[in-house]
């Protein structure tokens, strides 16, 4: 059935996505508007401090977090790009414009260089969370 | 008998944004149906009544949350940053509505032709449904950041660790089912599934699959942002009335489209033996009701998780995916290459 899509109907079937974006930047605001019509409005000024247990706020929330976050995110980075490159590589290799073993063998290749990565970073502890 | 401009005018773009539009109405009444149905059934795992009052068994007890909902003052706090605070429910909303456009909602048979129900079909579904998918961490992360409320932050914090701990097998599982269909759409990859489901060829991949989406959609073993009994909601502290609403409606939304996901790639979609679908009557809507029951006993699975698993700590969480999930799936990406080259697929 994939008869639907041929090269010049592609636009076609990104239309819809493009109203569902306009849509669903539309739809959060027109709620809040019929929120507004219909909700009470009392003004004091407790009411607009942050919540912390019922005691006045100490300080600012946005301080300096761990730098493990940070070591993932870079791991992550990594790794992320490696399954991004597996998407195209996994419609081709069956294709008739590549052999298929070598399509496979480069992608082993490529796996494996980052799997010595990945134990790497393993053997090194960053995989190791507050050490 | 179906003439080729019924056919023309099926799959004219604008009639098929009016059909997604139409599924988002589905998609809100469902993730009306399953708060009640989590509540009654949390209820009824813990000895308790659950929702009883509004209407016949409380069904009605969402319509009642929503009119409340709709009727409290929109407070947005004096340290919050306002346009972050304001933005937030649209990144969230967006990430969820342009999921929605992709998925199949099921699939109609007439004269043993399949169309499938659903919003745009494009040749990279798959791919642009994972996309927009991780979009959602933004909002999330949105949220917690503009409220400036230490519990909030500690959340979004924790939210993003998990997140990107589990958006790497999520990639690779779905890769190996790609693999031995060829095709990233979604619909193929349903359509493929017609003998065989792929939970039987590859039962490590659903296993990967299914515990990175549930981490994926901040289902309760893994609800670090919220984690109620230590960072009072987590990411949605400072949000009340609609704003937090539509925060909470979105998560469920997501719940049932991840849980379409499960079905779809793994569940066989809607395929259903041809003397089935080839009956008119049938085929219109057996196949249709057959996928949405597989998805009700996803998201029951789901919902009953949560009651058997603990919450686990952060480091738990972080150590399952980047020391188990990613090697098994790299694992099960082999045994899909395998497979595939054996069967000829």
């Amino acid at each position: 059935m994939s008869v639907i899509i041929d090269s010049s109907s592609i636009i076609n079937s990104y239309i819809p996505v493009a109203v569902f974006l306009v849509v669903s930047l539309l739809m959060p605001p027109a709620t809040m508007a019929m929120v507004k019509l219909v909700s009470p409005r009392s003004k004091s000024p407790n009411k607009y401090t942050t919540y912390e247990c019922g005691s006045d706020p100490l300080g600012d929330a946005r301080i300096q977090f761990n730098v493990e976050y940070y070591l993932y995110a870079i791991a992550f980075v990594l790794f992320d790009i490696e399954v991004l490159f597996l998407y195209p590589w996994a419609m081709i290799y069956q294709g008739t414009s590549v052999d298929m073993v070598t399509a496979i063998v480069e992608m082993l290749i490529f796996i494996f260089v980052l799997l010595f990565g990945y134990a790497y970073l393993w053997k090194k502890g960053a995989l190791k969370w507050m050490n | 008998m179906m003439s080729s401009e019924v056919i023309d005018i099926l799959f004219n773009p604008w009639v098929r944004t009016l059909l997604g539009l139409c599924l988002i109405g589905v998609v809100f009444g469902g993730a009306m149906l399953v708060v009640w149905f989590e509540r009654k059934l949390s209820g009824d795992i813990q000895f308790r009544l659950g929702p009883k009052y509004v209407g016949p068994f409380g069904i009605f007890q969402l319509v009642a949350d929503a009119i409340k909902l709709m009727t409290k003052e929109d407070l947005i706090p004096s340290k919050a940053d306002r346009l972050l605070f304001v933005s937030a429910p649209i990144v969230l909303m967006g990430s969820v509505f342009m999921m929605l456009v992709a998925i199949p909602f099921g699939a109609v048979f007439v004269n043993g032709v399949e169309y499938p129900i659903v919003g745009t079909e494009m040749d990279i579904s798959i791919l642009y449904i994972e996309a927009v998918s991780s979009i959602s961490i933004i909002g999330a992360f949105m949220y917690a950041y503009s409220s400036n409320n230490k519990y909030s932050l500690l959340g979004a914090f924790r939210n993003f660790a998990r997140m990107i701990g589990y958006e790497v097998p999520l990639g690779i599982t779905i890769v190996s089912v790609a693999v031995m269909v060829g095709s990233l759409n979604i619909i193929e990859i349903a359509q493929a599934q017609s003998p065989i489901w792929f939970i039987f060829l590859q039962p490590l991949g659903f296993i990967v699959f299914f515990i990175a989406l549930m981490a994926d959609m901040g289902r309760l073993p893994f609800d670090q942002n919220e984690s109620e009994e230590e960072l009072v909601a987590g990411w949605i502290t400072e949000y009340t009335g609609m704003r937090f609403g539509l925060g909470f409606f979105a998560e469920y939304i997501h719940l049932i489209l991840g849980s379409m996901l499960v079905v779809l790639l793994f569940l066989g979609g809607w395929n259903l033996p041809s003397f089935l679908t080839n009956v008119t009557i049938l085929g219109f809507f057996l196949p249709t009701l057959f996928y949405l029951l597989k998805v009700a006993l996803v998201i029951l699975t789901i919902i009953m998780l949560r009651w058997a698993v603990p919450r686990f700590r952060i480091d738990q969480v972080v150590d399952l995916s980047w020391k188990r999930l990613l090697p098994l799936s790299l694992l099960n990406l082999g045994w899909a290459i395998m497979l595939g080259i054996y069967l000829g697929m």
